[in-house]
């Protein structure tokens, strides 16, 4: 795969195009709503629980702001935000099941909200995924974001990635293909 | 396990992101098993994450981020502010502290001295010379300059 930037969808990338770098409170509204739905979007696929990714929603943009980083750009800071955010997810699997960095298994905390999970058949064949799983495939596919970006996020090394995604990958397609989704079915 | 890289996957992933398909890549796609399950994933994956986006529940409100970013940081101000003031009052403190155990032995005998000498019933005039004692007043200001100093620090850091 040929590495891309972590960035967002053309149409909301050209709105952030040269935009202060100084992060006053107008600065980071634009930033927030800009960046907040597909952060959400990611915080809730990976852990499968809506108040618990609102919540670490919120530690993200309070930990980006703490620490003063102003970043070169909306895209910048949203690639900081995401890196941010995917620690935090780090810190609550590994909260909640110590192994869980090793042999990541699918998540079954007691928070888990399985109304999320069958709002659609790709977010229930995403919850029989390892979080890290989720993560990577998230950050690869939808995110677009290069191994090396995935490897920073989620503390693995750059070279392991393309290995893991392919597994994961694979994963996500039997389960996909197990709800009866094929790719004729998606592409149109 | 092996990996199956294909070299189509980079045109595949961004046709399955965009759904701008030409001819010959889908007729690779159709043809190739890594690229197949590529496409299901990424175009899987794409529609669900429009769909979490445009989820009607509302998203935490930003101007409450802010304003607990911006205590935070008046808090963090704060403490850097008043950290010289902390140092200062602790020195003030050891100081005290360390004049007033340099002079306790005699400081014990000036007050015993003083009081075992003092008749209340003596005028102003005729009370020993060590009652107004200008070390004394000195040993005893520290020691209660220290202890205000002490009280200071231990209200400053409850607080």
């Amino acid at each position: 795969m040929i590495p891309m930037a972590l960035t967002l969808p053309q149409t909301q990338a050209a709105g952030l195009a040269g935009r202060a770098v100084t992060m006053d409170e107008a600065a980071f509204r634009h930033l927030y709503d800009r960046t907040a739905r597909p952060l959400r979007a990611y915080l809730m696929r990976s852990c499968g629980d809506l108040a618990l990714a609102d919540d670490l929603l919120q530690e993200a943009y309070l930990r980006m702001l703490r620490s003063g980083f102003e970043g070169e750009d909306d895209d910048h800071r949203k690639n900081y935000l995401y890196r941010i955010a995917t620690n935090l997810l780090r810190d609550h699997f590994r909260r909640k099941k110590p192994e869980s960095d090793q042999v990541p298994e699918r998540d079954e905390s007691p928070g888990h909200d399985v109304a999320i999970h069958l709002r659609s058949d790709v977010g229930g064949a995403m919850a029989e995924l390892a979080p890290r799983d989720r993560q990577m495939l998230w950050l690869a596919y939808v995110e677009g974001a290069s191994h090396h970006e995935i490897a920073k996020a989620l503390g693995l090394r750059s070279a392991s990635i393309r290995s893991m995604l392919f597994r994961a990958r694979e994963r996500l397609a039997k389960q996909l293909q197990a709800r009866g989704l094929r790719p004729e079915l998606e592409v149109s | 396990m092996t990996t199956k890289s294909c070299s189509y996957e980079d045109a595949v992933t961004a046709a399955a992101r965009s759904g701008d398909w030409s001819p010959e890549l889908k007729a690779h796609r159709d043809g190739c098993l890594t690229c197949a399950e590529l496409t299901l994933v990424v175009a899987a994956l794409a529609a669900d994450a429009e769909e979490l986006a445009a989820m009607d529940t509302p998203l935490p409100d930003s101007a409450l981020i802010w304003l607990r970013a911006r205590l935070a940081t008046r808090e963090r101000q704060y403490q850097h502010a008043t950290r010289a003031i902390v140092w200062v009052q602790r020195a003030a403190m050891a100081i005290a502290l360390a004049i007033g155990f340099a002079f306790a032995p005699g400081l014990w005998e000036l007050v015993s001295g003083t009081f075992s000498g003092l008749n209340l019933s003596l005028s102003a005039p005729n009370l020993p010379r060590t009652a107004g004692s200008p070390l004394l007043v000195v040993v005893v200001s520290m020691l209660v300059l220290g202890g205000l100093a002490l009280w200071e620090l231990t209200v400053a850091q409850e607080n």
